[in-house]
């Protein structure tokens, strides 16, 4: 084999290893990138059902102390509520336009973001117990607990209270509301007692259906939590219905 | 990599941990934000209406 023979396949053997080089470089960038990915992916799960979850558990252990305070603090009062020719026995003819004043329980407002009521499902085994719900249902109130949207009346007040909460984050309060039936008790503790409703009906809306928040005739409570498991895509809506506390007896007497 | 990024650290062995534990912790809350964020868009936005 002459110098110009050895020297050609040197070259060659040269190449072959810039070649092989290259291809391993590339393999490892390839094989370290997705061991990160899989890293971050492991991470953001660990961080949304078990990191959430822990901060969620200390809020709640705070809040539980601020509602207590709140029950201690608050002065129930009554009020009065008109109801036009409600109150009609069958067998007697209606009068025109009579009104009744009726005796309602009622609270002032809770401040903002403070925590002023519990919920508590027996038939959940994870809201058994309770979980605190703050006024408000900014981003920041829901990662502590489960929020009442302002806007709607307090829980065992006459209307439409509307009460959201997480279904698989920070503490995921109403992950198994699905799992309620008609008839299944809900609970509200408030500073002027305890509401007690039934669960009538559910329903699957999406995110933007507003009229889940209108006023209804009677007083009723309203449970709003993302749907599906694991996604935001829907909302699970629970309708319940006030049939026993502090109001009870007096709005059924204006239906 | 992360050898390299630590050797790449200036001053003493000490300045050089101290620097990597501030780095490791900021992004670390960094990562925090983002899963928040990513979580509430993508998994549970919190189940509010409207």
């Amino acid at each position: 084999m002459g110098d110009g023979t050895r020297a050609a396949q040197a070259e060659v053997n040269r190449a072959r290893a810039r070649a092989r080089t290259g291809t391993v470089r590339v393999v490892r960038a390839v094989g370290w990138t997705l061991v990160w990915l899989g890293l971050l992916t492991l991470g953001f799960v660990v961080h949304q059902v078990w990191i959430t979850s822990w901060f969620a558990r200390q809020h709640q252990t705070v809040l539980a102390t601020e509602r207590l305070a709140y029950f201690a603090d608050a002065v129930p009062v009554e009020a009065e509520v008109t109801v036009e020719g409600s109150i009609v026995p069958e067998d007697e003819p209606a009068p025109e336009a009579e009104v009744l004043a009726l005796p309602l329980v009622v609270e002032s407002a809770p401040e903002l973001h403070s925590a002023f009521a519990l919920i508590r499902i027996s038939a959940l085994e994870n809201l058994a117990e309770g979980w605190n719900v703050v006024e408000g249902v900014d981003v920041s109130d829901l990662k502590t607990g489960a929020g009442h949207i302002p806007a709607t009346p307090l829980p065992g007040q006459p209307g439409n209270s509307v009460i959201s909460g997480h279904r698989t984050t920070y503490g995921a309060p109403f992950n198994r509301l699905d799992e309620l039936v008609p008839g299944d008790r809900i609970e509200v503790d408030t500073a002027i007692g305890t509401h007690v409703y039934e669960m009538r009906t559910s329903v699957i809306v999406a995110p933007a259906d507003v009229w889940v928040l209108e006023p209804r005739q009677g007083a009723w409570l309203t449970l709003t939590t993302c749907n599906p498991e694991y996604s935001a895509r829907e909302r699970l809506v629970i309708l319940a219905e006030l049939v026993e506390g502090p109001n009870a007896e007096v709005i059924g007497m204006m239906r | 990599m992360i050898r390299r990024a630590y050797a790449a650290l200036p001053g003493p062995t000490a300045a050089r941990v101290a620097a990597s534990v501030g780095i490791v912790a900021v992004l670390l809350v960094g990562l925090h934000f983002f899963y928040e964020w990513l979580g509430g868009w993508l998994l549970d936005s919190g189940g509010t209406v409207g």
